[in-house]
């Protein structure tokens, strides 16, 4: 066989087979095992309770990610708005969701609405989200998010346990109440869950000045 | 060149609508199962672009109608993906592999080593796209990373479709009756390849945990894009571009230039998608610096077109088919320019996460890519078929997609900027969102031209359907002229 990539299919295949899965494994396979030895979660952090996890997965379902970022980086631009600078740790809890699902990429690559590293620090009240999420409108008008109204129901009346959402009345439904339904109290839950553990030691958290209740968030 | 004036459209005036183009003068008398089979590839993906874009449109026209259909299955978070994925393997994949089914058996002098085997992928494929959207409007998604949506049993029956064509044409490239393997199958069997392994790696579940999935997600979206599209389309047009022009590639040293580095540089830039990001600062720095590695294969690669083109313009003006070809190629070079400043960690301050990085997409994966394609089926498939498309329709083709391109790009690039810097002048963020308005309406405005462009090539793609009676001169040797391994070798399907 003669040793030249024009005439030597073996070769000239082999070759960038070869070539692809050696560079793949510096740039891609190895860099992801390095930074997973190094994986712990921060000082401070609990894991996601059950349903705040089944808020998640209604996140990824309903594509929130693809307008909200949750990576806040270390430029004044971001550590103003959203709180300190993102760290590995912030992220070391995720992992595959089950046989079928891949890890939840929730770093984003798109900012149309604003990030949600920080969320349930910048905007603790669940009325709030809940409303926002029925009809985001009712409370920021130029808003141009999707309204969720099929993770709510409307009732005539609400039982002892529901969670009413007091939705303003131009958005409200003509007759009975707003109720969140178990997927909307889910991700509400993550969203409130959605805070940053302050880390210490360093001049560059700029955590307290950013966790200002509602400090960014668009109103 | 004969009979110009026939088909010609005339204003009431009498005078010509359009420029006369020159109609194709040689008729291929090829295997006419083959040219069935690549018009099924050609047709489904068509349907794909019809659907996905459709899908497109509707979502630009929620940036300024937010309730314009209140539904599960209609909102933007489940319909962003539908379109993304369905453009990517639906329209884009099918459509470029319909002409790599004719041009490696073609430069490779040997028939398709099965037709039946391409069949299966086509079903495989097609299977694929319509489970995954269905999956998507329900709710259910791999990870909600970009391009990589459909769960492994989905993309599974997918990545099958894509081996099984890459041993098909292996095979049909290991039995070739020319001594040299021409460069398009360097390009075309290389795509293949690597994005197996990409595929397979971006789904393998013991690298995913914490930030490593973040580093595999710029792996993989990176190179979905252009380990896969930019090879493939790469490798068709230095079949097209030679072969529309008659005359030979410039350089083909060149050309294999562009092609190493395309594959080694190209590879190490994932996560420039991650810049500022808290994945490890050296990945990106590596990441940057090879983002400006990439300026040789793209200088090479265009340089390497434009110098073939050089002399022949006044064919480009007669041709409907080589314009397309003409916007791919400076396309290529534009987008991918901008990619490497994107990468730029001052630039990205301002870019990054903004809508510049929708425009970016954009004018690569349409004015890059489509456009090459389009310009491959144009050159094609009258030839295969002995039909032609109508040129007024061809022209409005053309031009929908080119103006509407320009629009919907510019108002992205320069919305984005502007957004970018709002961001960074610490104003309330609602004030970015009131910005981007009338930029969002520039934006629907773009893709709705973009729409009617695909819908006029639909038509287009109808009139040169297979089944007509060829007639005409054979076109009895698949030439790429000046590289002797594949002079006419006779016996060739």
């Amino acid at each position: 066989m003669k040793l030249d990539f024009h005439k030597n299919h073996r070769l000239l295949y082999g070759t960038i087979l070869g070539v692809f899965l050696a560079l793949s494994g510096i740039i891609a396979v190895a860099p992801a095992l390095w930074v997973q030895a190094n994986n712990h979660p921060l000082p401070g952090t609990r894991p996601l309770t059950a349903e705040e996890a089944l808020g998640l997965q209604v996140y990824l379902s309903e594509g929130c990610v693809y307008c909200h970022t949750q990576q806040v980086r270390p430029i004044a631009q971001d550590t103003s708005r959203y709180g300190r600078a993102s760290a590995p740790g912030d992220y070391a809890r995720l992992g595959p969701t089950d046989l079928w699902r891949q890890t939840p990429s929730v770093l984003g690559t798109e900012r149309t609405g604003p990030d949600l590293a920080a969320i349930g620090d910048r905007q603790p009240s669940g009325i709030w989200q809940h409303i926002h999420l029925y009809q985001p409108r009712a409370v920021v008008a130029a808003s141009i998010m999707p309204s969720f109204p099929w993770l709510y129901e409307v009732r005539s009346e609400a039982g002892p346990n529901d969670v009413v959402v007091p939705v303003p009345a131009p958005h409200a439904p003509a007759e009975g109440v707003v109720v969140a339904g178990p997927r909307a109290r889910a991700l509400v839950a993550y969203l409130l869950a959605l805070r940053q553990a302050p880390l210490t030691g360093g001049e560059e958290t700029g955590g307290e000045e950013a966790a200002r209740p509602g400090a960014g968030v668009g109103r | 060149m004969h009979n110009q004036d026939a088909m010609e459209p005339h204003s009431p005036a009498g005078r010509p609508l359009t420029v006369a183009k020159a109609r194709v003068d040689e008729i291929i008398d090829g295997d006419r199962r083959l040219t069935w089979l690549i018009y099924a590839y050609l047709v489904t993906a068509t349907a794909w672009l019809l659907f996905g874009t459709l899908v497109g449109e509707y979502l630009g026209l929620k940036f300024a109608r937010p309730d314009l259909g209140v539904a599960p299955w209609l909102s933007f978070g489940r319909l962003r993906p539908v379109h993304t994925n369905v453009v990517f393997w639906g329209w884009t994949s099918l459509s470029m592999i319909g002409l790599a089914l004719w041009v490696v058996p073609r430069t490779s002098q040997r028939g398709l080593h099965s037709l039946r085997m391409a069949w299966i992928s086509l079903g495989l494929m097609n299977v694929a796209v319509l489970a995954g959207v269905a999956q998507l409007l329900v709710g259910v998604t791999n990870g909600a990373g970009e391009f990589r949506e459909f769960i492994w049993p989905v993309m599974g029956l997918f990545a099958g479709g894509l081996v099984l064509l890459g041993y098909n044409l292996y095979r049909t490239i290991a039995r070739r009756g020319t001594e040299e393997i021409y460069i398009s199958n360097w390009y075309i069997l290389a795509a293949f390849i690597m994005t197996s392994v990409l595929v397979t790696i971006a789904y393998l579940p013991w690298i995913q945990h914490g930030l490593g999935d973040t580093v595999i997600q710029g792996y993989y979206m990176h190179q979905g894009v252009g380990q896969w599209f930019t090879p493939m389309v790469l490798g068709l047009t230095y079949y097209f571009l030679p072969k529309l022009l008659n005359k030979p590639i410039y350089s083909y040293s060149l050309g294999v230039l562009a092609f190493w580095t395309q594959v080694v540089f190209y590879t190490m830039i994932g996560t420039h998608h991650f810049v500022f990001s808290p994945t490890p600062w050296i990945l990106q720095t590596v990441a940057i610096v090879f983002s400006v590695g990439m300026l040789v294969p793209v200088v090479a690669g265009t340089g390497n077109f434009l110098l073939t083109m050089s002399g022949s313009w006044r064919t480009i003006s007669r041709s409907y088919s080589l314009p397309f070809i003409v916007v791919g190629v400076v396309t290529y070079f534009v987008g991918s320019t901008q990619g490497t400043f994107e990468a730029f960690r001052s630039l990205n301050r301002t870019w990054h996460f903004t809508d510049f990085t929708v425009g970016h997409a954009h004018l690569t994966m349409y004015g890059f890519v489509v456009f090459l394609i389009w310009g491959g089926i144009y050159g094609l498939l009258p030839r295969l078929t002995g039909r032609e498309p109508p040129q007024l329709m061809v022209g409005m083709h053309f031009w929908l997609a080119l103006v509407g391109l320009l629009v919907y790009v510019g108002a992205l690039s320069i919305g984005g900027t502007l957004r970018g810097l709002s961001w960074m002048s610490g104003v309330d963020f609602m004030d970015s969102v009131r910005l981007m308005e009338s930029y969002w309406l520039g934006r629907a405005v773009g893709g709705t031209l973009m729409f009617l462009s695909h819908l006029t090539f639909a038509w287009n793609l109808w009139t040169m359907r297979p089944g007509g009676a060829a007639g005409g001169a054979r076109w009895s040797e698949m030439g790429v002229p000046g590289v002797s391994a594949h002079a006419p070798a006779g016996g060739a399907t």
